[in-house]
């Protein structure tokens, strides 16, 4: 299968895209800036992973730049991650609106017409896609400081369900990965201390393992999943 | 407007529907054609890809005459 990702130059998109290669598959991703590990990855599997330097801040050139000119029309595109994110944050009081809105660009407008052409490209080839968006435990347990970042991923839930519903009768699955705190750059502004209050809420009493994230977006893209749309799937440690 | 035809009947043949043999320029894309909102999703992905041109950017398309004054400056 041939799977659009976007962050793959770190933290879960990187695990991500290796995981996919290892299981055969081709890997689409975006990412603003070429890490040394992805370099690597690039290197490596130059046949099965292909990667766009690509803004997300920047919706207007998805459909020239990702569609038209890198993936083109005649290669399928079965399944998409919308992984990347901005974290933004801060207590509500002190919202900054410039900031907010890069965020809800990056988190939001983009990968939300990135899945309009998607879901467009998927109808071009036929085919009966998976689309899997990244979401966050701070949408269902809040956390303080997180609010203006959990409204971008409560955004992506909602637009998740409603994909599901409006274009099921063509085959097409939209699900959410509700994902709990992971060791990744994401997470590397919180001290021990403030990681330690987080996993001390989870029934495990840890960081969410980024490789069981990796693992259940690779189920969730497979036809083992073909009966499975319109859902949360909270891979988070047990925050309950 | 073979082209147009062929690219119709191929909407219709995903949905199960049964191919039509006429269309003129006052066929109605939902009405006489039987098209619904995904149809006319696929419709316009597939004329997209084959004149370049998204027949919905700017507005609703009811006909085939409407289609093809979208094309037309082609």
């Amino acid at each position: 299968m041939n799977i659009l990702v976007t962050g793959v130059s770190r933290g879960l998109g990187l695990e991500l895209a290796k995981t996919l290669i290892n299981e055969g598959h081709n890997v689409y991703g975006l990412s603003r800036n070429k890490s040394s590990e992805l370099e690597n990855l690039l290197h490596l599997h130059p046949d099965r992973i292909k990667w766009l330097s690509y803004n997300l801040s920047n919706s207007t050139d998805v459909k020239n730049i990702i569609f038209k000119e890198w993936i083109g029309h005649n290669t399928p595109i079965h399944g998409f991650v919308n992984n990347a994110a901005l974290a933004y944050d801060d207590i509500i009081t002190n919202l900054n609106m410039t900031k907010l809105e890069e965020m809800y660009k990056v988190n939001v407008f983009t990968p939300l017409e990135i899945t309009k052409y998607v879901i467009r490209h998927m109808l071009l080839h036929n085919v009966k896609g998976s689309i899997v968006h990244l979401s966050s435990i701070s949408v269902h347990t809040g956390y303080k400081g997180l609010a203006m970042y959990a409204s971008t991923k409560g955004a992506l839930e909602a637009f998740s369900k409603n994909t599901a519903r409006e274009w099921g009768e063509k085959g097409i699955r939209s699900n959410i990965i509700v994902s709990g705190f992971m060791e990744t750059d994401m997470s590397e502004g919180l001290n021990v201390q403030q990681k330690e209050r987080i996993y001390k809420r989870t029934s495990l009493k840890k960081a969410t393992d980024v490789n069981s994230v990796a693992e259940t977006i690779v189920f969730l893209l497979s036809n083992k999943a073909c009966s499975i749309t319109g859902q949360n799937i909270h891979v988070d440690s047990g925050t309950i | 407007m073979e082209k147009i035809k062929e690219i119709i009947n191929t909407v219709l043949a995903n949905r199960g529907k049964a191919p039509i043999t006429d269309i003129n320029n006052d066929s109605h894309l939902r009405n006489d054609i039987g098209f619904d909102s995904l149809d006319l999703a696929e419709l316009t992905v597939r004329l997209e890809a084959e004149f370049d041109i998204d027949i919905f950017e700017d507005g609703i398309v009811n006909t085939v005459g409407e289609i093809q004054t979208k094309l037309a400056p082609l």
